[in-house]
């Protein structure tokens, strides 16, 4: 500590209440050091309230240093069962065959029984995810003209704006569930979630790109003497045309991923898979639907970057490589179903 | 075979007078309208059009009034305003849309003959094997084109052109003028077409009306488009002068009416 020496009562003129002298300088010293002290009181009762606050957390939730120490064991077995090891020519590896047997009698991805094509969980997500996609279509193309402010006059449109925003401000998450008494917990419903969803979207990225559409086009048309829905279509929409393809590929990746996120909450598909496995303790089967999943996201957002950039040859679409894809899918999935993009 | 009839023409915005009690009429030719900028041009194609309303005066076609029905009216923009991500026999075939219901434009269920009129129209302009192409992928000259094929595919009685050519360069301007001259003559239709190049204008146009602040200054025939007139019309700016002077074959010959010449350029165009 430094004290300041040969005056008396140093602790207190540490701390801003001693004497120190009486010029300027000196007095604005003492006034400096009695802030600092204050700044320290506060730090400290920050502090005090924080720890108060984990501890009071800690008990909430039972939380116990011995229970994780008892339960390792456990915890190294489980991992030993979410990457079952084996060896192949004598190299110790994953088992792949493990996960595979499990797909194969599950049937996650599709089955051959009796000359019939059985589809599996993989196809049921994937269903609810286009299934939903192509309901919400013309539902977001209507929303989406009807908000242009070049097709309905400006207060008017806002009322279909509106309507987007609301739809965009609940989570396809939670619109699973406001729809449940319509059609149970089943991915009929989730593919109705996903549709309303898309209608808040989709609709919306339609308006924004009709925002940024040439004027001369649409009144080229116009001086044909087309009829003001023909004006609408041809002067506006074929503008855009490769856009709203585009937009429409980028919004079925987006809900395959939230179709991953319904089915764990009941809608079905490989979701519901990863549920029902991990209610049952079966780590092994657990890990071969979050690598099923993984590989789903991950090419349908492949394929849909390609097709995307193939659309917009003039724009930058962003172009990620395939590892990067797949190990950004958790995280897009996150998203998707919480209702970001 | 079709008459524009203007009378008494006045448009204000506001304060601003565009065009004052401006009449003329014109019956199957190729006229041009010259003028500086913010003289009225515009403004009288645009009322013409019926995209403007008129403050006052009355405009007919045939000894109806046009307001409002665009139908009969080809219209040709300084920037083409086509669709630019579809092909050039697409955009010909909107001019067709005004016959037929918004279904069948959809799925693109015009008639035969609407059809064969779109690629006839490109024909016209002499974009028949490049009808398939995207209008982005085109020259500007050729996206203009497109646009008088656009144009003629409505089967009009009136052609309006808002200068066609300004942002072109003088060959390309001399080939869609020669286009357009030919398109009009071809389905003798009516033509009213601003210009600001008035060697361009001197080569194509079978009359002219300047328009100075508003007012109609001049409404002359081919052999009467004078150099004191085109003095008159834009002050004494030296490079209309010049242009004028280079095209002509002998620069001692200065006091010479301008008419001669057009003839000879229009039999070049339609050979």
């Amino acid at each position: 500590m430094s004290t300041p020496p040969s005056k008396g009562n140093s602790l207190a003129a540490y701390f801003g209440f001693g004497e120190i002298g009486d010029s300027p300088a000196e007095q604005k010293l003492q006034d400096m050091k009695r802030r600092k002290t204050k700044r320290r009181l506060w730090t400290l009762l920050g502090l005090v309230t924080t720890w108060a606050l984990f501890y009071w957390s800690l008990l909430l939730i039972e939380f116990r240093l011995s229970e994780l120490v008892g339960q390792f064991d456990q915890f190294v077995e489980a991992m030993t069962e979410y990457f079952p090891p084996t060896t192949y020519f004598g190299i110790p590896f994953v088992d792949v065959g493990a996960y595979w047997s499990f797909i194969r009698a599950e049937n996650l991805i599709l089955a051959v029984e009796g000359g019939q094509i059985v589809w599996g969980a993989m196809f049921i997500t994937m269903g609810v995810a286009f299934a939903g996609t192509v309901l919400g279509l013309p539902l977001a193309l209507f929303f989406g003209v009807m908000s242009s402010e070049r097709v309905i006059p400006y207060p008017f449109n806002f009322l279909f704006r509106g309507t987007m925003s609301l739809i965009r401000a609940i989570p396809g998450l939670v619109w699973f569930l406001i729809l449940i008494p319509l059609a149970g917990v089943t991915p009929f419903t989730g593919a109705l979630a996903i549709m309303v969803d898309t209608t808040g979207y989709l609709g919306r990225l339609f308006t924004d790109e009709l925002e940024e559409i040439e004027d001369g086009p649409i009144e080229g048309i116009r001086s044909t003497g087309a009829s003001s829905s023909q004006i609408v279509t041809f002067g506006m929409l074929s503008q855009v045309f490769r856009q709203f393809i585009a937009w429409i590929a980028f919004d079925l990746e987006h809900n395959v991923r939230a179709a991953i996120g319904l089915g764990i909450i009941g809608a079905g598909g490989l979701g519901l898979e990863l549920y029902v496995q991990r209610q049952t303790f079966n780590y092994t089967e657990m890990m071969a639907c979050i690598i099923l999943i993984f590989l789903l996201a991950g090419s349908v957002e492949l394929l849909s970057q390609r097709v995307r950039s193939m659309l917009r040859e003039d724009d930058n679409v962003e172009k990620t490589g395939i590892i990067e894809t797949f190990a950004n899918v958790p995280r897009n999935i996150i998203g998707s179903t919480m209702g970001r993009r | 075979m079709s008459t524009l009839k203007v009378e008494n023409l006045s448009k204000q915005y506001g304060d601003v007078v565009a065009l004052e009690d401006v009449s003329f009429e014109i019956e199957d030719e190729f006229v041009v309208l010259l003028g500086e900028s913010g003289a009225g041009k515009s403004t009288l194609l645009r009322c013409v059009n019926g995209l403007t309303e008129p403050t006052e005066g009355s405009i007919t076609l045939d000894g109806e009034d046009i307001s409002g029905s665009q139908t009969d009216i080809g219209m040709i923009f300084q920037q083409h305003n086509l669709v630019e991500g579809v092909s050039a026999y697409l955009n010909a075939l909107t001019g067709s849309l005004n016959r037929v219901s918004m279904l069948r434009s959809m799925l693109q269920w015009q008639s035969q003959e609407d059809k064969v009129r779109a690629l006839e129209a490109l024909e016209t302009v002499g974009l028949l094997d490049e009808a398939h192409q995207k209008v982005s992928r085109m020259s500007g000259g050729q996206q203009q084109r497109v646009g008088i094929a656009r144009a003629l595919v409505q089967d009009p009685r009136l052609l309006l052109a808002d200068e066609p050519v300004a942002s072109l360069d003088p060959s390309s301007a001399e080939s869609v003028m020669g286009y357009l001259r030919k398109a009009a003559s071809e389905h003798s239709v009516t033509a009213l077409v601003s210009l600001h190049q008035v060697n361009v204008a001197a080569h194509f146009g079978d009359r002219f009306i300047g328009l100075r602040n508003g007012k109609k200054l001049f409404d002359v025939g081919r052999g009467e488009l004078t150099p004191e007139l085109i003095d008159d019309l834009y002050g004494s700016v030296e490079t209309v002068s010049l242009a004028k002077q280079a095209s002509k074959p002998d620069p001692k010959q200065n006091g010479q009416q301008e008419g001669a010449e057009p003839a000879d350029i229009e039999q070049e165009i339609e050979a």
